[in-house]
């Protein structure tokens, strides 16, 4: 068997040859069963990491049966579910859905803007003050913040945010209580420097000798050429803003107001007469941050590792 | 990767910074209007709750009347409080987690490090429940492990388990139920951490070893281990505060400290001191205080046995 790949006369002419050839014909085999186990491990793996979601979604595919057991396949298919998801609560799953959208444009917006504009001076200008405001954020993220969400919620509220006056400015002031206290990222500003001290000073030593102003030059130098972290940072925010939920919980008065992972509790709460529906729920509820990262997935590896490198 | 090269390297990143335009008044005021609204919302949102949260630990507060000065009240009233000593307890059982995670964590990495085809397909997989919320994750897990459900199933087939019963409402196994979630939630974000890690090892010293005749385990016990202690050091010290930080997870699949309280964490008993009704956010500040101080002092056990992440043996 092995040595069907050799050319016949090093065979017979050299014995050094003939050994190595055993040799790496061993090796070969050696590799390939190791392959052949890393294969079996990973796809144990993955079954384990996928099959609850997998279970969510063909469970919530099924109109009747037996719930909760393990199955590979539905027993049969239908979308009532789904239907009853929009229209048998009295929390607008729509509604949540458009609330979720909002609060993730908003936040994503926020967050990259100010990152992008704070990292901007202390990666590449120079002012009194630099180094004090750059390792004041430094502690800052050392800094345990157990008592974030009391005294946010406190301060959400002396700052009015959940007054009631009309319909659209509570709204207004509503998405706001959510998305600011996340809006001032401190990882974000560290990736957005780090993206910034990347590129050759030379070139914006030419724009300002080219009488370009501060503001001229972060729109078009740095920005474009930090787009690859900026996505990626815009990629992590968003699935943070998709995913809050307990923030969000725990301020808001409204019902209507909440987003889609926290109205899913509400829902499993409220709804416990039909655990199919929270089901379909929550598919709906994955599948928008499964397109999002499944587009960016290589932006998005990128920007924890570079988060670590830091 | 060495701490010793990063601190160099930033060092010479502000020299080239510095270089930049020269100081002036108009330069100054341009530079903090840049980061002006960052600053604002920063200290808002994050300076704050430090300070005014410490001050609240000493203080009764109701957000109605102002805030009263009580001194070491709360704590008295904490470290007096059965239910606040079971839910510290729980916090510390939680970072039993913590060399689990990493162990499997790192063993993944090494795993889907390997040159193989498709691996890409894997590295994807294993991150999907990173990228999916504790409020969706935990109402999977906790339809899973219902009675007759398919965690019962496996265990029951794999013959670790008799009689069908809800891991997640038996008191002895509820709080353990919720900490392979998380385990199985936390691999593949520690995984990427680790193949970062992993990628910042040099080839050659790997390689060059593996010449001078030594066996696998030796390279990944005297090379790829030491190397990676950096990451180790930045992942454990994560996965340790997260731990004792133990919240959403618990909230989700077993509120209340369900059953008989034996899933109550100390942030939990926070959490419900403040917005359980009472609204005692001055008790819930000091419970706060606690479980921070229980942080700071596992991450300076994870700098020792860490060795500060030198990656240097």
């Amino acid at each position: 068997m092995p040595d069907t790949t050799l050319p016949q006369t090093a065979l017979v002419s050299d014995p050094h040859a003939q050994l190595a050839a055993q040799l790496k014909v061993q090796r070969q085999r050696r590799e390939r069963l190791r392959n052949a186990a890393a294969y079996a491990v990973l796809i144990l793996i993955a079954l384990i990491m996928l099959y609850p979601f997998y279970w969510t979604l063909v469970t919530s595919l099924e109109p009747t049966g037996n719930i909760y057991e393990a199955k590979i396949l539905p027993k049969a298919l239908s979308l009532r579910n789904y239907a009853e998801v929009f229209s048998g609560t009295t929390v607008p799953f729509w509604r949540l859905f458009l609330n979720s959208v909002i609060i993730c444009i908003l936040g994503v917006t926020f967050t990259t803007t100010l990152a992008t504009l704070a990292a901007y001076p202390l990666a590449r200008m120079r002012f009194p003050g630099r180094d004090l405001v750059f390792y004041s954020i430094l502690i800052l993220m050392v800094l345990p913040n157990e008592a974030g969400l009391i005294v946010n919620y406190i301060t959400t509220i002396k700052l009015g945010l959940l007054a009631q006056t009309s319909p659209l400015a509570d709204a207004a002031r509503q998405y706001l209580a959510v998305v600011l206290p996340g809006a001032a990222s401190i990882v974000g500003l560290f990736l957005l420097r780090q993206a910034y001290l990347g590129i050759p000073q030379e070139l914006i030593e030419a724009a300002r000798i080219d009488g370009a102003r501060e503001l001229t030059i972060w729109r078009r130098i740095m920005l474009p050429l930090a787009t690859p972290t900026i996505a990626a940072f815009a990629i992590l925010e968003f699935v943070a803003y998709w995913n809050s939920f307990l923030w969000a919980r725990v301020m808001l008065p409204d019902k209507n107001m909440l987003p889609l992972s926290a109205g899913l509790l509400e829902l499993s709460g409220t709804f416990s007469t039909n655990s199919r529906a929270v089901m379909a729920g929550a598919v709906i509820t994955i599948i928008p941050i499964l397109i999002v990262f499944l587009m960016g997935q290589k932006y998005f590896m990128k920007g924890l590792e570079g988060a670590v490198k830091g | 990767m060495t701490t010793k090269g990063r601190r160099v390297s930033r060092r010479e990143q502000h020299r080239i910074g510095g270089t930049g335009a020269s100081v002036t008044v108009r330069n100054t005021l341009i530079a903090y209007a840049f980061m002006l609204p960052f600053l604002i919302l920063l200290v808002v949102y994050h300076t704050w709750p430090v300070i005014f949260g410490s001050y609240l630990a000493f203080t009764k507060y109701n957000i109605i009347s102002p805030p009263q000065w009580v001194g070491l009240d709360n704590f008295r009233e904490l470290f007096a409080d059965e239910q606040f000593w079971s839910g510290l307890r729980n916090s510390l059982k939680y970072v039993l987690v913590v060399p689990v995670i990493q162990v499997i964590s790192i063993l993944v990495a090494l795993l889907v490090n390997r040159p193989l085809r498709g691996i890409g397909f894997f590295r994807t997989a294993y991150y999907v429940p990173v990228v999916t919320s504790f409020a969706v994750v935990g109402l999977i897990w906790s339809w899973l492990y219902k009675q007759g459900g398919a965690v019962n199933s496996i265990l029951m087939g794999l013959g670790l388990m008799r009689g069908d019963h809800s891991l997640l409402d038996n008191p002895a196994t509820a709080l353990f139920a919720v900490m392979f979630v998380t385990l199985w939630k936390g691999i593949g974000y520690y995984m990427v951490l680790y193949l970062a890690g992993l990628q910042g090892i040099s080839r050659e010293l790997e390689e060059a070893a593996t010449i001078d005749g030594a066996t696998r385990s030796q390279v990944f016990w005297n090379i790829t281990l030491p190397g990676l202690r950096p990451t180790i050091l930045v992942c454990s010290l994560l996965s340790t505060i997260s731990a004792i930080k133990v919240f959403e997870e618990l909230y989700v699949m077993t509120p209340n400290g369900y059953p008989a309280g034996s899933t109550y964490s100390a942030l939990m008993y926070s959490f419900s001191k403040a917005f359980g009704g009472d609204f005692n956010f001055g008790l819930a500040a000091a419970a706060s205080m606690v479980v921070a101080v229980v942080s700071i002092l596992f991450g300076l056990i994870n700098f020792r046995l860490t060795k500060g992440g030198r990656s240097d043996a």
